[in-house]
């Protein structure tokens, strides 16, 4: 039902990672300045490449899947696009980020003609190729970001960009570059869309607080999740007049969240199990299961002998356990899909500080959990 | 011309607060709720405990009002007996309980003779129905009880 | 062990199960760097509400959060002269010492004995539901062991003076 992967024999965190087109290569950084590159045969996985061309913590990472192209950004202020040469090493181009705090968040357009990254610089850089310079040149979105912009997302019109940042707020913003496309159909969330117009905010909570941890726009554009850190979990609707749905969780904070359907949401974070969530008929979001189904482990017998042992050894009566009960023994802070789309994902991966990957199939643990029906 | 002085006050000076990007609270409603008002929290406890949760000042900026609300709250927290809290903690809603929660962590820190022990069974008993989700809001909500 | 110390501690454990919700997050007031936002309190929007949990008038544990980092501080519970002074030398001894236990800081905030400092780099590192228990654990232990310390003084006391009255 689930795949649990390792890379190597090092337990550093993931800190996030990425799939090439038919998932056989995955990219993923080791919570440090290098990003890893690793070939699937099977079940093992074969480092292929490090790209090692930052000085500071990789903290976001996109692979095209149509153009082939990496791009990375890390704490070093700095954006790389990579693309593979003849014999498959991947080189490096420089961005003009033109930031001055810690780049935090990245991602390629539907397009794949232009990428967003998000800072600390309280700003949004819009990047696309100059063919003229033959160069990666940005564009800025400044207004009325307040704090470190931690998350993104493209609409599918190639277009719309949503922004979750640590002011607590959420915030659709116009990424036309009138140089490289043309003018853009209207949608519901609005018509003007000069580079930079705000068409939508939304302050996380009317009790102020909780930063944005993560944002996805719905497969079919007109619906905005997110997760903040006030353990909630949020869906905006432009057909519904920006209508926020909020739902208050039992659990830890989340820190990534995707739509796996058009009315499904996995989140997952803190808590160290993913979530599903599902939007019921007059569009209030319910919880559905926790993907996460292994139970506690037998106490197999022998318990008094067991207690005196841990009496000896650590001084204490308790026998709580090392391991928690969940696949991921950390949080996990990165949730892509695997298999399908946002549409129709049927596999998705996991990734955390844990450093373990993990690959649930969405198919098997609906009929493994009783009246689960993933819509 | 530049005057040499030895002062080093400048040094001190915060120039990061002239940013004009900076990250500001938004003005609360300055109206706002006035607080629960003394005259419906007599009689029942349960009555009282909802009267005061549902008009609790979370976002008035006079601190008068809070501590008023405040100390009104744990006068009626205190008042339910322990038997009974877990049907008044049931009774509730899950917004006023991240509401309550918020008054019991105030109500810590003014412990007075018993109020602490009868305000973590308060704790353990909100806990159960809230989850850690209900404290987490507690940390991460900006206005304050 | 009296009636309220079993909820004591677990609130103070579901609060800290809490509060230890960190990430990696680098300033965004110096460039290039990544400092415990809980200490330089640069950015406000970075900060949590502190909270407090007390057993009572002395025992009580402050928690402040922020993005990247948590600082947890404790009152001890100091009944009588001998305790506090016990108190204050064993906890001396400990923040002299205090690389070696990793997550304490050396110096106690305003009020309270004794200060955690917890960033994210811990708990990457380390299982975040052990450094909870640590934190526990140290509070269940340290009422012990300052009566244990207070008993050995006592007893050790009561020797001396016997053996000095013996002369006379």
């Amino acid at each position: 039902m689930t795949e649990q992967h390792k890379f190597g024999n090092v337990v550093n965190p993931i800190t996030c990672h990425a799939w090439n087109k038919d998932k056989t290569q995955i990219a993923l950084s080791p919570n440090n300045h290098e990003v890893h590159i690793y070939q699937r045969t099977g079940s093992e996985w074969k480092l292929i490449d490090i790209l090692n061309q930052h000085d500071l913590r990789v903290m976001g990472i996109d692979w095209g899947p149509n153009t082939n192209r990496i791009v990375t950004c890390a704490a070093d202020r700095n954006a790389y696009v990579w693309t593979p040469d003849k014999d498959k090493k991947w080189k490096p181009t420089l961005v003009l980020l033109r930031i001055n705090r810690a780049a935090t968040c990245v991602k390629w357009s539907p397009d794949e003609n232009k990428f967003a990254v998000g800072s600390g610089a309280r700003l949004i850089s819009v990047c696309y190729f100059e063919s003229e310079n033959d160069w990666w040149v940005s564009k800025h979105i400044k207004k009325p970001i307040r704090s470190t912009v931690t998350t993104l997302d493209w609409h599918p019109n190639n277009v719309l960009l949503v922004a979750g940042s640590t002011d607590f707020k959420v915030r659709i913003f116009s990424a036309y570059i009138k140089d490289i496309e043309k003018t853009p159909e209207p949608t519901p969330w609005g018509s003007k869309m000069p580079l930079g117009h705000l068409l939508a905010e939304f302050a996380n909570s009317n009790a102020g607080g909780g930063w944005v941890q993560s944002v996805s726009f719905s497969p079919d554009g007109n619906k905005v999740c997110w997760v903040a850190h006030d353990s909630t979990i949020n869906v905006a609707d432009a057909t519904k007049g920006n209508a926020v749905c909020k739902l208050r969780t039992e659990f830890l904070p989340f820190l990534s969240c995707t739509w796996i359907t058009n009315k499904s949401i996995v989140a997952a974070g803190h808590s160290c199990i993913p979530v599903l969530y599902s939007i019921g008929d007059n569009g209030q979001l319910v919880f559905a299961a926790k993907l996460d189904t292994s139970q506690k482990k037998e106490l197999g017998g022998l318990t008094a002998m067991r207690m005196f042992h841990s009496l000896d050894k650590q001084a204490r009566s308790e026998s709580s356990d090392t391991n928690l009960d969940s696949i991921h023994q950390n949080a996990i802070t990165c949730v892509c899909i695997y298999a399908g789309t946002k549409v129709n994902a049927s596999k998705i991966s996991t990734s955390g500080l844990d450093g373990q990957l993990v690959i649930w199939d969405l198919n098997s643990i609906e009929k493994a959990i009783q009246g689960l029906k993933i819509a | 011309m530049a005057k040499n002085t030895f002062s080093s006050a400048f040094r001190k000076i915060d120039v990061d607060q002239y940013c004009e990007d900076n990250f500001k609270e938004d003005d609360g409603d300055q109206g706002g709720p006035t607080g629960p008002d003394e005259a419906e929290v007599n009689g029942k406890h349960l009555d009282a405990l909802k009267a005061v949760l549902n008009n609790a000042p979370l976002g008035s900026k006079n601190q008068q009002i809070k501590d008023n609300a405040v100390n009104l709250t744990l006068r009626v927290l205190l008042s339910i007996k322990p038997s009974q809290i877990e049907d008044a903690v049931n009774s509730l809603s899950p917004d006023l309980i991240d509401v309550l929660m918020k008054y019991i962590y105030r109500g810590f820190e003014y412990p007075s003779e018993g109020s602490s022990g009868h305000l973590l069974v308060w704790h353990e008993k909100v806990y159960n129905v809230g989850g850690v989700g209900c404290i987490v809001r507690v940390l991460s909500d900006t206005r304050r009880a | 062990m009296s009636a309220t110390l079993r909820p004591y501690l677990t609130a103070v454990r579901h609060t800290l199960t809490a509060a230890m919700c960190l990430e990696n997050f680098s300033s965004q007031v110096v460039e290039r760097h990544n400092k415990p936002e809980v200490e330089v309190r640069s950015s406000k929007e970075l900060l949590m509400t502190p909270v407090v949990i007390s057993r009572n008038e002395k025992e009580k544990v402050f928690i402040e959060t922020s993005v990247n980092s948590v600082r947890i501080s404790i009152a001890v519970k100091q009944a009588d002269e001998i305790e506090k002074i016990l108190c204050k030398k064993f906890m001396r001894f400990m923040m002299m010492r205090a690389e070696n236990f990793v997550v304490l800081r050396r110096k106690p905030v305003e009020g309270y004995d004794i200060s955690f400092l917890i960033t994210n780099f811990h708990t990457e590192q380390m299982y975040k539901h052990k450094l909870v228990d640590f934190v526990i654990h140290f509070m269940e232990e340290i009422d012990k062991e300052v009566s244990e310390m207070k008993l050995a003084v006592n007893a050790r006391a009561r020797i001396v003076s016997e053996e000095f009255l013996k002369r006379f």
